[in-house]
């Protein structure tokens, strides 16, 4: 009975010890790496944004019911549309996408895909050019997804990734949405 | 030393982790559509098997026999959040190409396996020995592989078109099914190799 009680004590210390020490590592390894992480995020957050609104050359952050929208300004210092980042659930996991919308125009003027976990090749073309060039100059509104788009809100999709495609395309939508919800009224 | 050698080898055929003992099929399947997939999967994986190796083979007089598994699992999850927050840091594109992949590594069973196997019973050189000819073992069928799958469904080797335009693409090795295929062919030609080779030794 001594011998049990010694050998659970023992059992507890060298898992308590292996923790207590990875832990102290990893803690070490998490704060050389974050900076470098956050970085990414902040440039590929920043290069969303003015790919997503074409004319536009710096952005302001805005907060509005905790949503954060993105103001592009082009050169002359005017405003020229509003990006947010909006999710829906894929295939694998949700796609982060940015959008850009006109409010003159009321119309989605770029969108870019952040983040995804589709499958490469398939799902993951989604970030292809050919793919996200149908959300150019495309009204806000549902849309709907054909082999070859001739009406507005038809866009035309992937073989072999129709949950992919779907995801972007009800992301755009609600994106472009909330900023005319948010933002439609101001003109 | 003839001695480490063998044991070098092993990983690379005789006992390969994927053909022969049948460990780590899931990244082996699931990451393998292209070949810089294949390759990053298989060194992500080398490095926490050569890491994980050498502390369980350093701390192996230390662990009691009944929370041997549990203490393995936790220096592998140690090196696989590791690899994890290192692959973010300085090699974005790679982590966001294998994204879950990486954290799955922890329930990678050739790992543990290793660990399990000889990590926990031999020294630290054979220990090391081992690791790399797994490693080495495990990333040269990951490579060889996601070949075979981006040549015959995409038409490219590592991203270079080669095919061209006009080549009509076989979705379906990219997709799961296609890993399977792939796999199970390999492994056929594996077996008719060591057949024939058998059968001139004999």
């Amino acid at each position: 009975m001594a011998d049990q009680r010694a050998s659970i004590k023992r059992l507890i210390f060298t898992l308590t010890f292996i923790g207590v020490f990875g832990s102290l590592f990893l803690a070490f390894v998490f704060n050389w790496t974050n900076p470098y992480i956050l970085e990414h995020e902040a440039r590929a957050r920043e290069e969303a944004i003015l790919t997503v609104l074409p004319d536009a050359v710096r952005y302001e952050e805005e907060e509005r019911n905790d949503y954060t929208f993105y103001r592009g300004y082009d050169e002359q210092d005017q405003e020229v549309g509003i990006a947010v980042e909006y999710s829906e659930a894929g295939y694998q996991a949700f796609v982060y996408v940015m959008v850009g919308v006109d409010l003159n125009r009321e119309e989605v003027v770029g969108a870019h895909v952040l983040n995804h976990q589709e499958t490469p090749g398939l799902g993951a073309r989604i970030t292809e050019e050919d793919f996200l060039n149908n959300f150019r100059d495309l009204p806000v509104g549902e849309y709907e997804v054909v082999d070859s788009p001739e009406e507005e809100y038809e866009i035309e999709g992937i073989a072999g990734a129709t949950i992919s495609v779907e995801a972007v395309k009800e992301a755009v939508s609600g994106g472009g949405m909330l900023i005319m919800e948010h933002f439609g009224g101001d003109r | 030393m003839k001695n480490l050698i063998s044991i070098f080898r092993n990983g690379l055929w005789a006992e390969n982790p994927v053909f022969k003992l049948v460990l780590g099929l899931c990244p082996a399947l699931a990451v393998t559509n292209t070949v810089v997939n294949g390759f990053a999967m298989g060194l992500a994986t080398s490095f926490v098997l050569i890491a994980s190796e050498i502390v369980i083979s350093l701390i192996r007089d230390y662990i009691p026999d009944d929370v041997r598994i549990p203490s393995f699992i936790l220096v592998i999850v140690i090196f696989v959040t590791f690899t994890d927050y290192f692959l973010a840091a300085f090699f974005p594109e790679i982590s966001n190409a294998l994204a879950l992949f990486i954290p799955l590594i922890v329930t990678n069973c050739l790992i543990l396996g290793r660990s399990e196997a000889f990590a926990s019973k031999n020294p630290l050189h054979k220990s090391i020995t081992d690791a790399v000819g797994m490693g080495i073992g495990f990333t040269w069928v990951l490579v060889v592989l996601s070949g075979i799958r981006e040549f015959l469904g995409m038409g490219s080797l590592m991203g270079v078109d080669i095919l061209g335009a006009e080549y009509t693409e076989m979705i379906i090795m990219i997709l799961p099914s296609g890993a399977f295929l792939t796999l199970g062919a390999m492994v056929g030609v594996i077996k008719a190799i060591d057949r024939k080779v058998g059968a001139r030794n004999d």
